[in-house]
């Protein structure tokens, strides 16, 4: 049962695939896509490639960071207070509507064509969706669950740690996963329009400025599988699992 | 625990007045005593539970806990909800454990204290599992282990068993009526099923449609474990049911006669 549906998510992408090699064996313009794996592979033993992933990574890494511990903080203290959430509210909201590229000129003019200006762009294009889903997690703990908590001598302080918190906890990772999406965008969003910056960013950009069709394709396979794997095995598989074993759900 | 009311009311505030809940009970559970409440559904017996519970205030009236008012939540009344309010994402033990936790009992003092519950509800092997692993009976089951581990006076019981089939609610009775032989604690339970009622308790209290009050009462002196076939109480049963029924009744007319009004309007 469970190879089936292996076999079922990977039958589109081996078509899509294979209508690509054929094209390729065809079409003389069109790059081969098995050329474009091994082209991938080899940038992984080139060490400019990998001083420019790992700029990248850092970049994420801390933005992220920021992004995480904003955004719970935040998102826990306008859950709590309802007047806070008022005040504050419709700024998150707002906050959310904006794309998280469109902050990168903004960032820029504030901190100039450096890394600071990446950070930025990805602590704006991703802390709302976490603010939102902490704070909406905190709020719809089933008042059934309080009750019970506090007929057992809990009240204040120590409901909100040892309940409403752990309840929240399945939306809170909601967030930080649709956050680590809308991170990643940001970063190459950053990195693109700065393009001084030595980063995946900037790779694709030089790379399609001198028309290097398949090492641009190369890089765009990178950037997507690193998006994915994050996605899937950190927070579908790590964090996921053990929420499922222990929320039920989620 | 002894537990007094004096005429105690509770309304709500509802569109535009308010909805009168609950109307100048006046009942008394004596220390020690198995009293059980029967009522049609939306009468007022969860509002009722939880006045006592200290988690509401009463509109008016006086509710006494061994002489002194309730001002709010205590470790001496602790409520079986009519669903399973675990904490999903604790074991079974730590659910156990949690009011413990909250009075600031050490760890080794916890363990022993689940241990001992979870044993008298025979969920000992059941201890690390987490509550979306049991059925429905198995969670009332830690919920009872969780409330008794609290050590409290009363146990207030709302419908715990309703959702539960015939056998594993017969199950859990003989459980229950165990414990609250060995433990001598007052138990206050509330339940729709009547024969629930006579099988359980030492006094059946009857409820009238909201508003909800005491419509009447009745000793049962027979001895446990009891048949709900027995004859005895049968006859009981049988004079509960009609004064339900007169209630039920009166529900089903009154929402007629809203109908009728809102279609004239
Ligand atoms: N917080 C509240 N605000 C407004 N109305 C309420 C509130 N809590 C309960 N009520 C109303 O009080 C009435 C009694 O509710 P309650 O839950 O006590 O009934 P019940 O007897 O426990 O019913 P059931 O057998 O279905 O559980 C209902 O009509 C309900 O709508
Ligand atoms: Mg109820």
């Amino acid at each position: 049962m469970k190879k089936k549906r292996i076999w079922r998510a990977l039958a589109p992408w081996l078509f899509l695939l294979a209508l690509w090699e054929l094209a390729s064996w065809i079409f003389a313009g069109v790059p081969s896509f098995v050329g474009i794996l091994k082209l991938a592979a080899r940038d992984f033993a080139d060490p400019s490639f990998l001083i420019a992933l790992a700029g990248s990574l850092k970049r994420m890494a801390m933005g992220y960071l920021a992004v995480c511990l904003v955004g719970i903080g935040s998102g826990l203290l306008l859950g709590r207070f309802r007047w806070l959430d008022d005040l504050l509210g419709t700024l998150v909201s707002a906050l959310n509507a904006m794309p998280g590229a469109a902050w990168v000129p903004l960032a820029v003019l504030l901190f100039g064509l450096n890394e600071g200006a990446v950070i930025f762009t990805i602590l704006l294009g991703a802390t709302g969706i976490v603010v939102v889903n902490t704070s909406f997690g905190v709020r719809d703990v089933p008042p059934l669950i309080l009750r019970a908590a506090r007929t057992m001598g809990a009240s204040g302080t120590k409901i909100f740690w040892h309940v409403i918190v752990p309840a929240a906890i399945p939306r809170i990772i909601d967030g930080l996963r649709l956050a680590w999406a809308f991170g990643w965008r940001a970063l190459m969003a950053g990195e693109l329009l700065i393009g001084s910056i030595r980063g995946m960013g900037q790779l694709i950009s030089e790379a399609a400025k001198q028309r290097r069709v398949e090492e641009l394709l190369a890089y765009m396979v990178i950037i997507a599988g690193i998006g994915m794997v994050v996605d899937g095995l950190v927070f579908n598989r790590l964090i996921g699992s053990q929420v499922r074993a222990r929320w039920g759900s989620a | 625990m002894q537990v007094v009311l004096e005429k105690v009311s509770k309304s709500f505030p509802g569109n535009g007045g308010s909805i009168a809940v609950l109307e100048e009970l006046n009942f008394t559970i004596e220390k020690g005593e198995f009293v059980c409440l029967v009522g049609p559904s939306g009468c007022g017996k969860s509002t009722l539970i939880h006045l006592i519970a200290g988690l509401e205030r009463p509109t008016s009236g006086r509710l006494l806990i061994d002489g002194s008012p309730v001002t709010g939540p205590g470790r001496d009344r602790v409520v079986v909800f009519q669903e399973p309010a675990l904490f999903p994402w604790l074991t079974v033990r730590r659910n156990v454990e949690f009011g413990l936790k909250m009075l600031g009992i050490g760890e080794a003092q916890r363990r022993q204290k689940s241990a001992q519950y979870l044993k008298m509800v025979h969920l000992s092997r059941f201890a690390d599992a987490y509550p979306h692993q049991l059925s429905g009976g198995m969670k009332q089951r830690v919920a009872i282990a969780r409330a008794l581990a609290m050590d409290p006076k009363i146990l207030l019981m709302d419908e715990p068993f309703g959702a539960l089939d015939a056998q594993t609610r017969r199950l859990l009775h003989e459980e229950l009526l165990e414990i609250w032989q060995t433990t001598h604690k007052t138990i206050f339970f509330v339940t729709h099923n009547v024969r629930e009622a006579t099988v359980l308790g030492d006094k059946v209290l009857e409820m009238s449609a909201r508003p909800g009050r005491i419509k009447g009462g009745f000793q049962i002196h027979l001895p446990r474990p009891r048949r709900e076939s027995d004859p005895h109480l049968i006859v009981i049963q049988q004079r509960i049911l009609l004064g339900l029924k007169e209630e039920i009744a009166k529900v089903v007319k009154d929402e007629d006669l809203d109908y009728l009004v809102e279609r004239m309007e």
